[in-house]
């Protein structure tokens, strides 16, 4: 995405906000908190890791990608992940699907539409508060203990890889941008050793990398479309950097 | 891994493709089916809201800047090591864990986007923006940040370098904003209200009115 030309100013309708008074920007539409919450929760499960989640999100067709708003990405995404670790089946999701429609042909959702939460309060004693205070640090301690040593210095000189850097899954999930990719930068700082998400998105475990923030020059970047020298700062795991020649 | 099967990707089915056009109804139809199965409570999908909606916002933020600003020796610590400066505040604590904040001087500034999703430090800032989640902004903010920022009103001279942070990792970045002359003397308390979501972000300056 990032680069991509062919889109107009920012939709800045809701950015009007003064102080932190105004809760009205947290989530647009009630169905927009709901699929939210519903892929934390069920996230919170377990039964997969934050790195296969977002590969979810990220792996979507491309039309669907591009045309879909952010929440119908999560909301995709959520369900193809329920299907795929069978915590639901295609079948069932359809006949319930066709129930939920047929309530609301005869006019029986109408109500529950209209509220924008659950009927039932919050409650913090219930035995689930665990399930959503797991939710709050998901996927947040990506960093690990490690007898391995980085290789690269700071101010280093380093060159993204170019190619998709997934070793073991042709066009699987990485963070490492496409408009970053095969471009020459400097190690601005190391930042240990994280869970590396191009193994981990696949179930292959955390195999965990040397992780840096690396500074590119926009022109380096993006050459002439760059707007003026700027500097932009990636995270690059150790496998998607080389010494640059 | 040389043992492994090597996989042509993508390897999820279309599933969602089979649901209805309309998502609202899509949530519900999902609603139902996890509450049935018993994957998820009620209770537990009102809590998550209702902590993401009321309780963790940009307050939490403004905080540790406005702590910053008035303490030297806590400002550096948080600029060198954030995660054990914002353990030392009670009230946000543990959720400091993988942030690094980057400061706005006369010289630098700062602005951070996620190309990938929609990264961004949602234990200090709250949900992000929809601007934030936007394509626009994913899209043109690495390329363009000037024009970008100007969307916004902020015009930065020329003279300015900006650096623009891409979250593609589990590090979430935090910008430290400039005091303005206008803040000095206010105390922490009303130093917090003029610390905005997007001051932090690095799409607005403090403005003292």
């Amino acid at each position: 995405m990032g680069g991509r030309f062919g889109y107009g100013p920012l939709n800045l309708d809701n950015v009007k906000l003064k102080g932190h008074e105004n809760k009205s920007n947290v989530f647009d539409k009630p169905w927009h908190a709901k699929v939210w919450a519903f892929a934390h929760l069920t996230g919170a499960l377990g039964i997969w890791n934050l790195d296969v989640s977002r590969r979810f999100r990220e792996s979507l067709p491309i039309n669907d990608y591009v045309n879909f708003s952010y929440y119908e990405k999560w909301l995709a995404a959520l369900t193809n992940i329920l299907v795929c670790y069978k915590l639901v089946t295609e079948a069932e999701l359809n006949k319930v699907v066709e129930e939920t429609i047929n309530k609301q042909r005869s006019g029986l959702g109408t109500d529950e539409a209209k509220n924008k939460k659950c009927t039932g309060n919050p409650n913090w004693d219930a035995p689930d508060r665990i399930a959503v205070m797991k939710t709050l640090g998901w996927g947040g301690g990506s960093v690990r203990e490690s007898e391995l040593k980085p290789k690269f210095l700071n101010g280093e000189k380093v060159e993204t890889i170019f190619g998709n850097p997934n070793p073991d899954v042709k066009g699987g999930h990485t963070r490492l941008p496409g408009y970053a990719m095969g471009r020459e930068g400097i190690i601005y700082a190391y930042r240990g050793v994280h869970v590396f998400p191009d193994k981990n998105a696949h179930g292959f475990g955390e195999e965990p990398q040397p992780l840096y923030t690396v500074e590119f020059s926009s022109r380096d970047l993006f050459g002439k479309d760059a707007e003026a020298y700027h500097k932009v700062f990636l995270d690059c795991w150790e496998p998607y950097l080389r010494r640059s020649r | 891994m040389k043992n492994q099967k090597e996989i042509e990707y993508p390897d999820v089915a279309l599933n969602h493709r089979s649901l209805p056009s309309d998502p609202e109804l899509r949530v519900r139809a999902i609603e139902t089916l996890l509450l049935e199965k018993k994957l998820i409570k009620t209770e537990s999908i009102d809590a998550i809201i209702d902590l993401y909606e009321n309780k963790i916002g940009p307050i939490n933020g403004a905080k540790v800047i406005a702590r910053a600003w008035i303490d030297k020796k806590f400002k550096e610590r948080l600029l060198s090591d954030a995660r054990s400066a914002i353990q030392e505040l009670p009230y946000i604590g543990k959720q400091g864990y993988n942030i690094i904040a980057v400061e706005n001087t006369k010289t630098v500034h700062n602005v951070v986007v996620c190309t990938l999703c929609s990264c961004y430090p949602w234990s200090l800032l709250g949900i992000p923006p929809s601007w934030y989640k936007s394509d626009q902004y994913r899209a043109r903010v690495v390329r363009e940040p000037r024009k970008v920022l100007s969307e916004f009103g902020l015009k930065l001279s020329e003279k300015i370098e900006i650096r623009v942070w891409d979250s593609t990792s589990e590090l979430r970045y935090l910008v430290v904003p400039e005091k303005p002359k206008e803040a000095d003397g206010l105390v922490e308390k009303e130093l917090v209200k003029y610390i905005t979501r997007d001051v932090m972000i690095g799409t607005a300056l403090v403005k003292v009115s």
